[in-house]
């Protein structure tokens, strides 16, 4: 056979005549992608992604699949226009995919935990698995397991069945149970000592848990912590009736012994110098939270038995005796204003939280507004203060009636004063719960940039601020925000730093492509059929009487048997072929983006009649690849094209089920789908 | 001295009841006069026409009813023929007539194309007789020579083209004719196959002479049952003469001739497509190499041409390359069918020298605009062409000449528009088809194009942001680029051309949330002139959602909340009062 000589990306290639583009790129390196070109079938061109640039000619794109080389061949394989060419066809790709990659539990994850993974690894009682599984994306099961917002549950797709998993409670249960048969996290060893050190500032979620990745990675870690103790505002923003004292002992504490230093009640600016870490360490973290309070604005905010919500959180925390005398008023409507109430009864107090809007505006969590008004708070909706004043022997509040009006950026209905309705009280104490801010001042001698609201300004994806091996993450990059989040973040800027002391170049943590078939009130019914309803776990709690008085943990947790039996309620949402899927593949080498286009996508549907096979057509990218596999392996017309332009599909033929043909579950069109779209059961 | 009197039975003259005359004719006619069939002649804007020949005089008349045709009779009786309706006498007509040029549909409207003998009479069957003569080599030179290219739209020299069958390995050759006409607005082939099947059977059985092909198919879409109908009589009776089967005219050459009726897909009309459904497979295109002169049916070396194409082949065998090619604009050679329509006086079907332009076409042949309203921009080549402003109007008919606008020469779709049409919506229109009409092989035909078209929805509905825009012109220029077939390659073609000479419209829906035609209900207002209004009433009552209210002799209101936007008011109003703003 003779050979033939081209020129693929400029490089020289000399091949045998006959070969396509395709193999001769391959030859040289290229990894030209391709969905409809399956091994043991004859090229197609149906997919169009590894369509490639011959120089002459129309200025077409070509298929390398099917075109073969001829002789002075200029080719482009990749870079430039093709690349362009080949992204625009996998966004119009995804742009008609109807499935999720991920289960929307951990896409809404903010630490993309796999939480269908440990449920199933709890279901067959391997908890202990389930605790290394968690710990892929954080080392703290216990605490958010206890105090998460669970953001997860919101979008849990077993909703639409009944009610939500108990996705949050369920992390507990596995950390406690490691606890029980382990005496507390197992951590798997560190990588050998690079030689590297890196310096963070704060031992809170974000810090600790990029202390612990980092010291995984064998980098030499030194936490800079102004408090007495670590877990940040895990244990100074939260009682420890939500998240004991012991929990955080445990999971802050293991970190500790992988080799991670804690330089405790040792504040950067004051003790130290943060330019001075930057002579003796490798790299920097910025982990400091969210640590100043939002003012009220009112007149007498001054004034002596008024404090902040993380204020009197703090001081109980640290074991310090705080008197709030017999009637507390709590501004604020988050989830520190909830605390700051249910801390103020066990304290002796009555509790009474002003809220300028209604319940369904309200930030907390339903659950935990619930447990406080089980508890005894009470709760003024639609009332504002205006100023305190001090008063012989307590305090007096003026407050006045709010109600809704437009609604504002936020998208919430504001709050307008009802003129007239002022009103006064007295009280022994005022908890504002309005919201933290990021304190940054300290900061300046790095000379990093910060944003207008005195947030330190970093990288997005890779966490880097404006200067190279500096790196913030958490609640002093985002401001306040959630524990789990700042958890995330703490890994995020660990896989940068690491990044960064390899040498490598910084791009943080890759993100796959994720497709979802969209938000759960809009999910197609279809996917529901069938489903038997089955009750939600609940959580066993401690006496009312206990609860009001102590501050011991209220919630007792799961017993083995009830908590394996709730994981099996999961319905394993997300894709089968999440790992090893071509077209997320492509998409997240491409950066495609699925919602490029607005606009009619194909639905959900399945073929689940075959006891070998289950067809989801709307996974299907009608590449053909299934209809040929059957067609040219076994000479069958299984599966066949069916329809016109944008309709087209991929099925059995005359509306059959796929158990009323002939087919004998082969799966060669299972081996041939670069989707999940046909999976075999087995 | 015999009266032959012949009706004009081609689809279009049936549609516009020519079948009732004919009817009336044959019931009341006595053997003296001769009744006759025949197709359309192209002066479809004058259906139907009959034609009287008595004592050698041929008289033509048009827009005959029955009560016509009654008068007709009388006139043949009586020797006075009628002076109203006779087209010929007519300039609009002439004029029609004057500038055409037929070759390719020589016979269209002049035979009965249901009897073999007509065609014979006028010379039919030379073509073949003379090939015979020659050897294959010679006819293709022949026609290399003539310089005829193929009428389907790409332009590929037919000589050039039969040569790659000839030269092809293989014992087994094919040899089909596409007649799967499917652009909106064109009927070019048709009318040659209802008009004169027999050009294009022995167009094919020259070029079967000429490159070994011993087999071959006519591949007609279903929806043409009169075609259809008479490309079988004329198989059928070529046959009987040994035309067409075994050892033709003694020659020892074997041709079969088969019919093959698509079935709908517009995508049949691409090559490979058409060959897949040939051979009983779902109509979907295949990657080019190879090319079918090297596996084409059954795997077998195969040329494919237009009917237009074929059906010049006899002429140019007859009456030599130079009485073709003496026709010419560049690189173009001959002449060229069009569907001449839209807003337009005159339309119909015309067959034009190559170098003609445009405005020619439209101004001369056509009358100029129906409507009074100054003409826009013609849509030529169908879905998978594109529009040329008026200002382009000087474009000489030639492959390279109208190519260079962007549009293409395709098969033969003329549509006319005035400044009524909106460009967006005409850009629409056509890649709405083109969207339906995709195979679903290709990603960029399949979505690309749906998603082009949900741009220009968007946009029509004021939706649109500049963004879309953008987002379309670089789908545009993908889809064009990385598609399998003409299908998907062609299919931006109405977007790109509107976008390169009408972009302001675009960005007049986009930005002003306006369409200057006044064309997308949702961006227009029918509202009427309150100092106009006579109070007549008659729009009130032509309204059929009750969107306009008003007391006799008092200026009337449209609820522009109930009005849909149809416009019936303004056809109704005889004051101009009422105005799309």
């Amino acid at each position: 056979m003779n050979n033939v000589n081209l020129k693929i990306n400029g490089i020289d290639v000399t091949v045998p005549e006959g070969t396509t583009i395709l193999d001769a790129a391959r030859r040289l390196g290229f990894d030209i992608p391709t969905l409809c070109n399956a091994q043991g079938l004859q090229p197609f061109t149906s997919c169009f992604v590894c369509a490639v640039k011959v120089e002459g000619g129309k200025g077409n794109f070509v298929p390398s699949c099917a075109t073969k080389v001829r002789e002075g061949m200029v080719v482009t394989v990749e870079g430039g226009e093709v690349d362009k060419a080949r992204k625009m066809c996998i966004n119009l790709l995804v742009s008609d995919h109807c499935g999720d990659c991920m289960p929307p539990c951990q896409s809404e994850c903010p630490a993309n935990i796999p939480i269908k993974d440990f449920m199933a690894l709890v279901a067959e009682g391997r908890e202990l698995e389930a605790a290394d599984k968690i710990r892929e994306k954080t080392p703290f099961a216990g605490c958010l397991g206890r105090i998460c917002p669970r953001p997860c549950e919101s979008q849990c797709r077993r909703t639409r069945v009944e009610e939500p998993m108990s996705i949050c409670y369920m992390k507990r249960y596995i950390a406690d149970t490691e606890k029980k048969e382990k005496g507390g996290p197992h951590f798997p060893s560190p990588a050998p000592d690079t030689g590297k050190k890196v310096a963070i500032i704060g031992a809170g979620p974000a810090g600790m848990a990029a202390a612990y990745y980092l010291a995984l990675a064998g980098h030499k870690v030194t936490v800079f912590e102004s408090h007495a103790k670590s877990g940040g505002m895990l244990r100074y923003g939260i009682p420890y009736y939500r998240l004991p004292d012991s929990v955080l002992m445990d999971e802050f504490g293991a970190i500790e012994k992988l080799g991670v230093e804690v330089k405790y009640n040792t504040a950067i600016g004051k003790d130290i110098k943060a330019k001075e870490l930057e002579k003796d360490f490798d790299a920097l973290l910025i982990a400091t939270g969210a640590q100043g309070s939002s003012s009220m604005r009112i007149e007498g905010e001054k004034n002596p038995g008024i404090y902040a919500g993380i204020e009197v959180l703090g001081k109980v925390a640290e074991g310090e005796k705080v008197d709030l005398g017999t009637k507390t008023f709590i501004v604020g409507g988050g989830n520190t204003a909830i605390d700051a109430a249910r801390t103020a009864v066990r304290l002796g107090s009555k509790a009474i939280i002003l809220y300028r809007r209604t319940r369904s505006e309200m930030p907390a969590s339903d659950f935990e507004i619930d447990e406080a008004l089980a508890e005894g708070v009470e709760i003024q909706y639609l009332t504002a203060p205006l100023a305190a004043e001090k008063t012989d022997d307590c305090l007096a509040l003026k407050c006045i009636r709010m109600q809704l009006g437009e609604p504002d950026a936020s998208g919430r209905r504001s709050p307008v004063p009802v003129e007239g309705s002022e009103f006064t009280e007295k009280c022994t104490s005022i908890i504002a719960a309005i919201g933290q801010r990021v304190i940054s001042d300290y900061l300046a001698d790095l000379g990093i940039e910060l944003t207008k609201k005195g947030t330190v300004a970093a990288d997005a994806r890779t966490l880097m601020t404006s200067r190279p091996g500096i790196f913030a993450a958490g609640d002093c990059q985002t401001g306040a925000d959630i524990a789990v989040r700042a958890a995330a973040a703490g890994r995020k800027a660990a896989y940068s730093i690491n990044q960064y002391l390899s040498g490598e170049e910084v791009t943080g943590e890759p993100v796959l492509f994720n497709s979802s078939m969209g938000p759960l009130n809009e999910v197609p019914e279809e996917l529901f059929e069938g489903k038997e309803k089955a009750e939600r776990i609940t959580m066993p709690v401690i006496d009312m009487d206990k609860r009001r008085t102590s501050f011991q943990e209220i919630e007792t947790g799961f017993t083995p048997e009830k908590a394996r039996k709730e994981a099996m309620r999961c319905l394993k949402c997300g894709c089968e072929k999440e790992k090893d899927c071509k077209l997320r593949e492509y998409a997240t080498r491409y950066g495609a983006d699925a919602n490029l286009f607005k606009g009619e996508r194909r639905g959900y549907d399945r073929d689940d009649s075959h006891d070998d096979i289950r067809i989801e057509t709307g996974k299907c990218i009608s590449c053909g690849s299934c209809v040929r596999a059957c067609a040219e392996i076994k000479g069958l017309t299984i599966l066949s094209f069916d329809g016109r332009g944008f309709k087209t599909r991929m099925h059995a033929p005359f509306g059959h089920s796929l158990v009323d043909t002939k087919c004998d579950g082969c799966g060669e069109c299972v081996r041939v789908c670069p989707t999940g779209a046909i999976m075999g059961k087995k | 001295m015999n009266t032959d009197i012949i009706v004009g039975l081609g689809s279009c003259g049936i549609a516009s009841g020519a079948q009732e005359v004919y009817d009336y004719f044959e019931k009341n006619l006595d053997t003296s006069i001769a009744l006759k069939k025949t197709s359309c002649i192209g002066i479809c804007f004058q259906e139907p026409i009959v034609e009287v020949v008595a004592g050698g005089v041929k008289t033509v008349f048009g827009k005959v009813d029955v009560a016509f045709a009654e008068k007709i009779l009388d006139g043949v009786k009586s020797g006075k023929l009628p002076e109203a309706n006779r087209i010929f006498e007519d300039e609009g007509t002439n004029s029609f007539v004057g500038p055409q040029v037929k070759i390719a549909l020589k016979n269209c409207g002049k035979i009965d194309p249901e009897n073999i003998e007509d065609y014979i009479a006028t010379g039919g069957y030379e073509g073949i007789r003379k090939a015979l003569t020659m050897t294959g080599d010679q006819v293709i030179d022949l026609l290399k020579e003539s310089g005829l290219k193929g009428r389907g739209g790409a332009g590929f020299l037919t000589g050039q083209k039969w040569a790659f069958l000839k030269g092809a390995k293989g014992d087994k050759k094919y040899l089909v004719c596409n007649a799967d006409e499917g652009d909106p607005g064109a009927f070019m082939d048709r009318a040659i196959l209802e008009g004169d099947p027999h050009s294009v059977v022995e167009g094919m059985l020259i070029g079967a002479w000429a490159t070994g092909a011993d087999e071959g198919y006519i591949y007609c879409r279903a929806e043409y049952p009169l075609a259809l109908k008479r490309l079988k009589i004329a198989i059928a009776e070529a046959e009987k003469r040994n035309l067409l089967g075994k050892n033709i005219l003694g020659s020892g050459k074997n041709f079969v001739l088969h019919v093959k009726e698509g079935a709908g897909a517009f995508v049949c009309g691409e090559e490979t497509a058409l060959i897949a459904s040939i051979e009983g497979k779902r109509g979907m295109p295949h990657l080019r190499p190879p090319f079918p002169a090297e596996s084409g049916v059954n795997s077998k070396p195969t040329n494919i041409n237009n009917v237009e194409t074929y059906a010049n082949v006899p002429r140019i065998l007859v009456s030599g390359a130079a009485s073709f090619n003496k026709y010419s604009y560049g690189q173009s050679f001959g002449t060229k069918v069009f569907a001449l329509a839209g807003k337009v006086k005159r339309v119909g079907l015309v067959e034009v020298p190559m170098g003609l332009t445009i405005r020619e076409i439209v101004e001369k042949i056509g009358g100029g605009s129906s409507t009074g309203l100054p003409l826009k921009a013609v849509q030529m080549g169908g879905p998978a062409g594109g529009c040329i402003p008026e200002s382009l109007f000087d474009t000489p008919i030639d492959y390279a000449s109208i190519g260079a606008t962007g549009a293409i020469m395709g098969s033969g779709g003329m549509i006319v528009m005035d400044s009524s049409s909106c460009m967006v919506d005409v850009a629409k229109y056509f890649l709405q088809f083109t969207q339906a009409e995709s195979c679903g092989k290709c990603t960029f035909c399949r979505i690309g194009t749906k998603r082009m078209m949900e741009i220009l929805e968007r946009i029509t509905q004021g939706q649109g942001t500049m963004e879309d825009l953008a987002l379309l012109e670089e789908l545009a220029d993908v889809v064009g680029k990385s598609s399998l077939c003409g299908l998907g390659q062609l299919a931006p073609n109405p977007v790109k051309t509107t976008l390169r000479y009408f972009k302001d419209e675009y960005i007049a829906h986009i930005k002003d949330k306006k369409c200057p035609a006044g064309v997308c209900k949702s961006l227009i207002t029918i509202d009427i002139e309150k100092d106009k209004c006579k109070g007549c009433t008659a729009c009130s009552k032509a309204c059929p959602v009750q969107a306009i209210t008003g007391s006799v002799k008092k200026p009337h209101v449209i609820d522009p909340a109930k009005c849909v936007r149809c416009k019936m008011c303004i056809e109704k109003c005889k004051f101009g009062a009422i105005r799309v703003i």
